[in-house]
């Protein structure tokens, strides 16, 4: 009884403590006030940069990650772990040390900036410099996820495969990859959100400019400077992006494991 | 056949292709899948092996029909000869009435049979069954067992089959040649007859060393079944195993018949007389002797080193043997 009465106290005090900044949020702001900030030039610039860059983000992080993560998830190499350690830094390196580095590497005088430049491509400061800064701290957490749910594909179903006359390649794309979709999904949607909120590494390395390389986190920042009511309405506006496609997500044909482990198939 | 531990999976895998030896060959029919000294290895996927393994693999996120189809689809057919095949292929092993569900919705004899359809598909040059029965229920490894053999037996059947168990039974029922595998190592090659005439190592004896016979059950009469087995014609009397089918596998352990120079005194349902054709010591050097009987069917009794002196038995000696009809052991 007493245990109960403790599990559900603990239980509340998170739930309400998670719940009170996004209630003050919504508290706060009126729907015809988010409306009318909907209408102004530095929101839109802001949202839909936002949107495009993280979908950028995500999209390369997908691109270039999953050929990693399968790579991690089958093959065994002497330097394995420094790799994983490696590819997962950037979850406990603080973004602002994420921006001078990408400025360092990529800035004119860096270390590939030289070979950037001789090419005529500028990064710093640009909006392909926030995809860049989105890239760099997004990727660990589709690499992690989907090389979990690569590797949970037990070797029998690859196996199969095989003797069935499956090319590795044809392997991939018919057995590996759609048993594996469910945690490789859940590895984009979450590496989106991180791209989403990235606010550290972008401000560090593409700086805060409207419309170029002004997402919603920074112009979140921003607003609270001298107008505290925009600042509320951006963040508004930001709950309830995320919240809609995660949940969305969540809720797709193949979603009960986006978020949670893609124990359905991993069963069998 | 062997034990758990033997080798009987590693030895499949390797003819698979899925594990890679360190030297030697492995060539079935005219193709040579791995040489050490010619430096081939061919991959998995161009090795055209049928492997079926004990812990059914059917894609959990394809259907029965597209799991049929995988191999036909990774070789490039054509979708209408594709979709002839796969009906064919499920139809034979019964199993085409579930070809839109998923292998979460079949039972664990309808997976094994599917999973049989999709290496039979593929008409491949060897079939790897490895304990392809043993994670079933005894009820349905029967059934699964049946449909097995009529698949074996009938055209188009593979031009080969390897087929590793651990259980005696399979194996003669199955084994043209069955090999025993003991510790990594083949320790004995051989028709069914001639392990049973002949074991070498005493596992093989133990496990191997019983009289089997098919036959059918011709006529019964207060619990007792006559038999007639197929080869020879001959009869023997066994406990009525009831209702079923005609056709029949009963089994006499060598140690259930005794052997007398005349007839004795009581009544064992189970009487014969014949010729010894040959008398082996069953290794290693035991007390036991095995005598091979020119009788209708022909039988293997295990008797005592001091029987053979006490009755004088060698070759060419007319002999009776007897056994009881609960010493019969019936399958179906």
């Amino acid at each position: 009884m007493l245990v109960r009465a403790a599990l559900s106290l603990a239980a509340a005090t998170l739930l309400c403590f998670l719940a009170l900044p996004i209630i003050s949020l919504f508290v706060r702001v009126s729907p015809a006030t988010l409306w009318g900030r909907l209408g102004q030039p530095v929101v839109r610039q802001a949202l839909w940069l936002s949107l495009g860059t993280s979908a950028a983000a995500t999209l390369l992080v997908v691109l270039f990650g999953l050929p990693v993560a399968y790579l991690l998830a089958t093959r065994e190499f002497r330097a394995k772990r420094v790799v994983q350690t490696l590819v997962e830094l950037p979850i406990v390196l603080p973004p602002t040390a994420a921006g001078v580095g990408l400025l360092l590497a990529f800035g004119r005088a860096g270390l590939a900036g030289g070979v950037l430049t001789a090419v005529g491509i500028e990064l710093p400061f640009t909006t392909l410099a926030v995809v860049v800064a989105q890239v760099f701290v997004a990727t660990p957490f589709f690499i992690s996820s989907a090389t979990a749910g690569l590797a949970a594909v037990e070797r029998r179903y690859t196996d199969a495969a095989a003797t069935l006359g499956a090319t590795p390649a044809f392997g991939f794309f018919r057995v590996l990859l759609p048993m594996a979709l469910p945690a490789i999904l859940a590895g984009a949607a979450m590496s989106w959100a991180r791209a989403l909120g990235e606010f550290g590494a972008t401000i560090t390395f593409a700086g805060n400019l409207p419309g170029r390389t002004q997402t919603m986190p920074l112009a979140v920042y921003t607003a609270l400077q001298n107008d505290l009511s925009a600042a509320v309405a951006l963040s508004v506006l930001l709950v309830i992006l995320s919240f809609t496609i995660l949940l969305g997500l969540r809720f797709a044909p193949w979603g009960a494991a986006v978020g949670g482990a893609s124990a359905r198939l991993r069963g069998r | 056949m062997g034990e758990s531990g033997a080798g009987k999976s590693t030895l499949l895998r390797l003819v698979a292709g899925l594990e890679h030896p360190d030297r030697g060959l492995i060539r079935v029919g005219g193709r040579v899948y791995f040489d050490s000294a010619a430096g081939i290895d061919l991959p998995p996927w161009r090795r055209r092996t049928g492997y079926v393994a004990q812990q059914q693999a059917l894609f959990p996120h394809l259907t029965v029909f597209d799991n049929v189809a995988f191999g036909l689809r990774a070789a490039g057919r054509w979708p209408r000869d594709i979709a002839t095949r796969v009906t064919t292929a499920l139809a034979r092993l019964d199993v085409g009435d579930l070809a839109e569900r998923r292998p979460a919705e079949i039972s664990g004899g309808q997976a094994q049979r599917v999973a049989l359809a999709r290496a039979l598909v593929l008409d491949p040059d060897v079939l790897l069954l490895d304990e392809p029965l043993a994670a079933l229920d005894l009820r349905t490894r029967a059934q699964v067992r049946g449909a097995l053999k009529a698949v074996l037996a009938s055209a188009p059947s593979p031009r080969a089959t390897l087929f590793v168990t651990h259980d005696p039974l399979e194996a003669m029922v199955f084994g043209d040649r069955i090999a025993a595998l003991e510790d990594g190592r083949v320790t004995q090659v051989g028709s069914r007859e001639e392990l049973l005439a002949r074991p070498r190592s005493p596992y093989v004896a133990a496990f191997l060393g019983i009289n089997m016979f098919r036959g059918r059950i011709v006529s019964r009469d207060g619990g007792i079944v006559q038999i007639r087995t197929g080869e020879d014609g001959g009869e023997l009397s066994a406990v009525d195993p009831g209702a079923g089918g005609a056709e029949v596998v009963a089994i006499v352990h060598p140690r259930e018949i005794t052997l007398f120079r005349k007839a004795p005194g009581g009544s064992a349902q189970n009487t014969y007389v014949g010729p010894i054709t040959e008398i082996v010591p069953e290794p290693p050097n035991g007390e036991r002797v095995r005598v091979a009987l020119g009788t209708r069917p022909p039988l293997v009794a295990e008797v005592t080193d001091r029987a053979v002196l006490q009755l004088e038995l060698r070759e060419g000696l007319e002999v009776m043997a007897m056994f009881k009809a609960t010493g019969v052991t019936v399958f179906r």
